[in-house]
């Protein structure tokens, strides 16, 4: 386990900021609410065996005392480096993502099911979407009853999102909470 | 008659038979400024130019005639010589019995003229008749209604133009002119009922006048000085009276048969030039009633000279005349009040005219010049004029029916061109025009199923007719075809006729005012997007001061008005802009408060929700950054600078009627619309607990702020503890507090905030089956106005109330607290004030006695010290002196 250096950061911020915006900000200087510490510490990001992690200090200093080989996680994993060297985030950032999002899009109860299988959102099945939106911004994908299910890429602005038709993609899927069962050995 | 103009200085009496030598008279007006004897026809061709291309000349030169009589006048007098009494002299050759038949006339001329005078009504003389629509004269009776329209501006001219009967005054006017028959021939000519009327009036006469008179009469001879004061006092006024009735004869005439007197129109103008300012002001209202009425419905286009050559009937080249004089006239007296408009004692009347013409007549040729200057005058400093030019501009908007529409084009195109020109700084009136506008939607949704009528029509027709054409013979082909011809040509002919505009036509003109007039909003906008920009460093404190962006607020109220008709395709740049205006801060660049006010901002903010809203079908958008400016804006928010009712609209569509919240996000609004109704007015305090109370009920997890436990539990998310400083609701973890406010607010001293905090405090245990009933309650822009309202009757008055009364809703509690205040100003015990005033002032004056009483003692205190040491002194001076005494002895 160590900290991420100053490449690897960057990927990691990139993405989040993708997502988040400039609540990156409230991320990264999140203060822990746990440990004995005074002022309290903050939440960081430690890397251990390719995988993104994101924790607070002191539970960081206390996974010190497991080795290394015997670590499995530690705090919340958001990402994973792949063979190739870059920087994915998984389903389990998606709680970090949700609270911080900046982009977001509200399902429908029948496009649901569909998202969670790991198709794209088309533009049927979208209940709302946040204004202003970019094509290429990260969004994250809610329910009607505010219940964050995945995020993904949009494919079109807000402003195209009204003239195309019902077929159309909005959203790239990218993770999804369904992955927990489908994937389950790789997470 | 009670004014009077200096310009007049030598009066002149009418005695033609006595009159040495001739001329005088024309000479007599020259002096005074005034082109050519008063009664005789003026010759209308030198003063209207017959092309109605050119200004008409404002003084013409040629007019005035001085004769060889005029220049031995002025040579027998020398200047030193100008008196009354020398030109009185030479004009009556012997001195004293002519004056005093002179007087004694004055003096009968006045009192007629003041009998004239109260024999008025309150009809002016373009009420008194009325052309109908077929074109006659119809007498109205006096005691028929009023049109108040037309009365209006006699009035504010200063000196209302009351005239008799008409009648009467025309011929007393002639008779006025001979003057020489006594008067007791005069009065057997007039009525009976004249003379009754007459004897009342002699009976009723100030006492002033009739000592004047008769001091007049007494000192006549010697007091040369006075009869001269007041003899050009008289006839100043008799001149003002003369012209007063000759525009009202000539007028008269107009109206009675405008076909065959249409040059009076000429004399009018020609009265219009005078120098005296309330005759002109007089002649050009005058003239805008003729014109109101003698208009036809229609425009009116001059004949070519091929029309000319022709040869045409009698009546024909009659009407041509009367068309063509009409017009010229117009055209002169167009621009006349044109030229008038730029000199500031004739402004507002010039304006007026000009609206009341723009008003009666859009229809008519020259329209586009009265536009124009109407248009100008809308930012105009002088409130009246605006305000007259805004009416002028809104009743044309509205009736369209009169113009087809076209000068409505007009009108918007060259404000849209104003705004422009001055560059956005322009009175917020120009815009507001712009809300009475009517835009017919059904116009442009007609159409494509017209055409698709027509176009299946069409296509049967042709099948038809070819169908028909295929068996048919030559002959039956060739009658085919003339039948088809003469129908294109009748409908031809039909759609020229018709009145209706063309829906083509229509529709043009329609998009073409809705694209200048959003051209004018959005310039608007940028404008003061650019200006915020320049100055992003100013504070919220200076940038209070009004007129920064005048015209931001109604551009606003329109931009909301018509958000329906905004294409799709301006909509992301229109609420770019507006979030921009609304103070959302860059992405990168931290908080820059630019320098727009609260109330704008809120507003900026209620439009982009209304126009997402009218938009809805397209797709449903979160408007996520206004709900963020929103929330930072209620910590700008400040009771008495800021206007509370925007506040409470923009509670009301943005979170009152909004459909779907987020959990987090409405958390947030609640508890800090409770933290900050603590801190509001009352009314405000109440539209933020409406508002409260929707957001619990719709938000079921949101109810968990009720629980007396903090810490929210799994709901809080990652923000674990309430942070009241958060700029981004999502962030400020308001599930994890604990709505403690309402309980404070429960004991507010406002009983309707009270009862409203407590009764939410009670819902608690409520669940969803309820809600329904709870949700039909009211708005909060309701209950702000609601408790406004009551407010003000409380200050009103402004007595003791008890606190403790519990009402359920705002109407009800209004309707009870006005009888109630009835009530407690007539219980309050006077006795018990009385007693209390008495109480008071007893002690006031205990306080003065006292303060008396001590300087006395005082005083008195320091005079016996005094006399003490007085007498000290004098003792040991004895003593010394005794010493001395002794010394020698």
């Amino acid at each position: 386990m160590r900290p991420l250096d100053e490449k690897e950061t960057t990927a990691v911020f990139e993405k989040l900021f993708k997502f988040t915006g400039p609540n990156l900000k409230h991320i990264v200087e999140r203060p822990e609410t746990e440990g004995p510490d005074d002022p309290p510490g903050r939440y960081c990001f430690r890397l251990h065996k390719n995988r993104v992690y994101y924790a607070s200090e002191s539970l960081i200093r206390r996974a010190t005392n497991v080795s290394r080989e015997r670590l499995v996680s530690v705090g919340t994993c958001i990402g994973k480096y792949t063979k190739t060297g870059s920087f994915r985030l998984t389903v389990q950032s998606l709680d970090l993502l949700a609270a911080h999002a900046r982009h977001k899009v509200w399902l429908k109860p029948t496009a649901e099911m569909s998202f969670l299988y790991g198709n794209s959102v088309l533009k049927g099945g979208l209940a709302r979407i946040t204004d202003n939106t970019n094509a290429g911004d990260g969004v994250v994908v809610f329910s009607m009853s505010d219940i964050p299910l995945g995020f993904g890429v949009a494919a079109r602005s807000t402003q195209d999102c009204r003239k195309t038709d019902t077929n159309a993609i909005v959203v790239n899927h990218q993770a999804d909470v369904g992955e927990y069962l489908r994937h389950e050995e790789e997470l | 008659m009670e004014s009077h103009s200096p310009l007049y200085l030598f009066p002149l009496p009418r005695k033609t038979e006595e009159r040495p030598i001739g001329g005088q008279h024309s000479l007599g007006f020259y002096l005074h400024g005034i082109e050519g004897p008063l009664e005789d026809d003026v010759d209308g061709a030198s003063i209207i130019n017959e092309d109605p291309g050119d200004f008409p000349p404002e003084t013409c030169p040629d007019d005035l005639q001085i004769s060889y009589h005029d220049c031995r006048f002025i040579e027998r007098l020398t200047i030193s010589e100008i008196n009354t009494h020398t030109i009185l002299s030479l004009t009556t050759g012997e001195n004293s019995p002519e004056n005093l038949e002179i007087f004694q006339k004055l003096r009968d001329r006045r009192r007629r003229e003041r009998l004239l005078e109260a024999n008025d009504t309150e009809t002016n003389w373009c009420d008194a008749t009325s052309p109908n629509p077929s074109g006659r004269v119809r007498h109205r009776s006096r005691k028929q209604t009023v049109n108040l329209h037309e009365v209006w501006n006699w009035r504010e001219l200063g000196h209302g133009l009351k005239s008799p009967g008409l009648g009467r005054r025309g011929s007393s006017c002639r008779r006025r002119g001979r003057q020489l028959e006594p008067r007791r021939v005069r009065r057997d000519i007039v009525g009976r009922k004249w003379r009754e009327v007459r004897e009342l009036l002699q009976k009723n006469r100030p006492r002033e006048e009739m000592s004047l008179d008769r001091f007049l009469f007494t000192n006549l001879a010697d007091r040369d000085d006075d009869i001269a004061k007041v003899e050009k006092e008289l006839s100043a006024e008799e001149v003002f009276a003369r012209k007063k009735i000759k525009l009202a004869e000539v007028g008269m005439s107009l109206l009675e048969d405008p076909e065959s007197n249409i040059k009076c129109l000429k004399e009018l103008l020609h009265i219009c030039n005078e120098k005296d300012h309330n005759i002109a002001k007089l002649g050009l209202m005058s003239l805008v009633a003729v014109f109101k009425d003698i208009i036809p419905g229609y425009r009116i286009r001059l004949p070519t000279e091929k029309e000319l050559e022709m040869k045409v009937s009698k009546e024909i080249r009659q009407t041509r005349f009367y068309e063509s004089t009409l017009l010229s006239s117009y055209k002169a007296y167009l621009l006349k009040l044109i030229a008038l408009e730029e000199d500031p004692s004739f402004h507002c009347v010039a304006v007026r005219c000009m609206c009341i013409l723009l008003d009666a007549v859009p229809h008519f040729n020259f329209r586009e010049n009265l536009v124009a200057v109407v248009v100008r005058n809308l930012n105009s400093s002088d409130d009246v004029v605006r305000k007259l030019c805004c009416e002028t501009l809104r009743s044309l908007f509205t009736n369209e029916g009169k113009h087809e529409g076209q000068v409505t084009l007009e009108a918007v195109l060259l404000i849209s061109e104003l705004v422009k020109a001055h560059d956005c700084h322009l009175h917020p009136d120009i815009l507001e025009v712009f809300l009475s506008l009517k835009f017919d939607e059904d116009l442009g949704k007609a159409r494509p199923k017209e055409n698709a009528k027509v176009s299946k029509k069409k296509k049967r027709k042709k099948y038809l007719e070819q169908s028909n054409q295929l068996p048919s013979t030559d002959g039956k082909r060739r009658k085919h075809e003339l039948m088809t011809k003469t129908r294109e040509e009748l409908n031809a002919d039909m759609k020229s006729v018709s009145f209706t505009p063309d829906n083509d036509e229509r529709r043009a003109a329609q998009s073409e005012i809705l694209s200048a007039i959003f051209g004018t909003y959005f310039r608007i906008i940028r404008h003061c997007m650019d200006s915020s920009l320049s100055r992003p460093m100013l504070n919220d404190i200076s940038s209070i001061r009004l007129g920064q962006h005048p015209l931001l607020g109604p551009c606003l109220t329109g931009l909301g008005k018509f958000s329906h008709l905004i294409d799709l395709d301006f909509m992301g740049a229109l609420m770019g802009s507006l979030k921009k205006l609304a103070g959302h801060s860059g992405s990168h660049c931290g908080s820059t408060s630019n320098s727009l006010t609260v109330s704008e901002k809120l507003q900026c903010c209620i439009v982009a929700f209304r126009v997402m809203r009218n938009n809805l079908d397209a797709l449903n958008v979160d408007l996520q950054e206004f709900y963020v400016q929103l929330y930072n804006l209620l910590l700008e928010y400040r009771p008495f600078r800021d206007r509370g009712d925007v506040l409470a609209e923009a509670l009301k569509t943005m979170l009152w009627e909004g459909k779907q919240h987020d959990m987090h996000r409405a958390a947030a609004f609640v508890k800090r619309l409770a933290t900050f109704s603590l801190s509001f007015g009352s009314p405000e305090a109440l539209a933020a607990l409406v508002t409260i109370k929707h957001l619990l009920l719709r938000n079921s997890k949101c109810r968990g702020l009720l629980e007396n436990d903090p810490g929210g539990g799994s709901l809080s998310g990652l923000v674990v503890k309430y942070r009241p400083d958060a700029s981004d609701p999502h962030l400020s973890g308001a599930l994890a507090s604990v709505l403690w406010e309402l309980s404070l607010l429960s004991k507010h001293y406002n009983p309707s905030v009270s009862s409203a905090a407590s009764s939410m405090l009670s819902t608690e245990g409520m669940n969803p089956s309820q809600t329904q009933a709870f949700l039909s309650t009211v708005s909060p822009t309701k209950a702000f106005e609601d408790l406004t309202t009551e407010q003000e009757l409380f200050k009103a008055a402004n007595k003791k109330f008890s606190p403790s009364r519990k009402i359920k809703s705002g109407n009800e509690f209004v309707l009870m607290n006005a009888e109630d205040v009835r009530k407690i100003e007539s219980v309050v015990d006077e006795d018990v004030v009385e007693g209390k005033f008495e109480e008071h002032f007893k002690l006031l004056k205990d306080f003065d006695e006292n303060e008396r009483l001590r300087l006395e003692l005082d005083r008195t205190s320091a005079a016996i010290r005094l006399y003490g040491e007085y007498r000290q002194q004098k003792k040991l001076k004895r003593k010394a002196k005794e010493d001395k005494k002794r010394k020698c002895l």
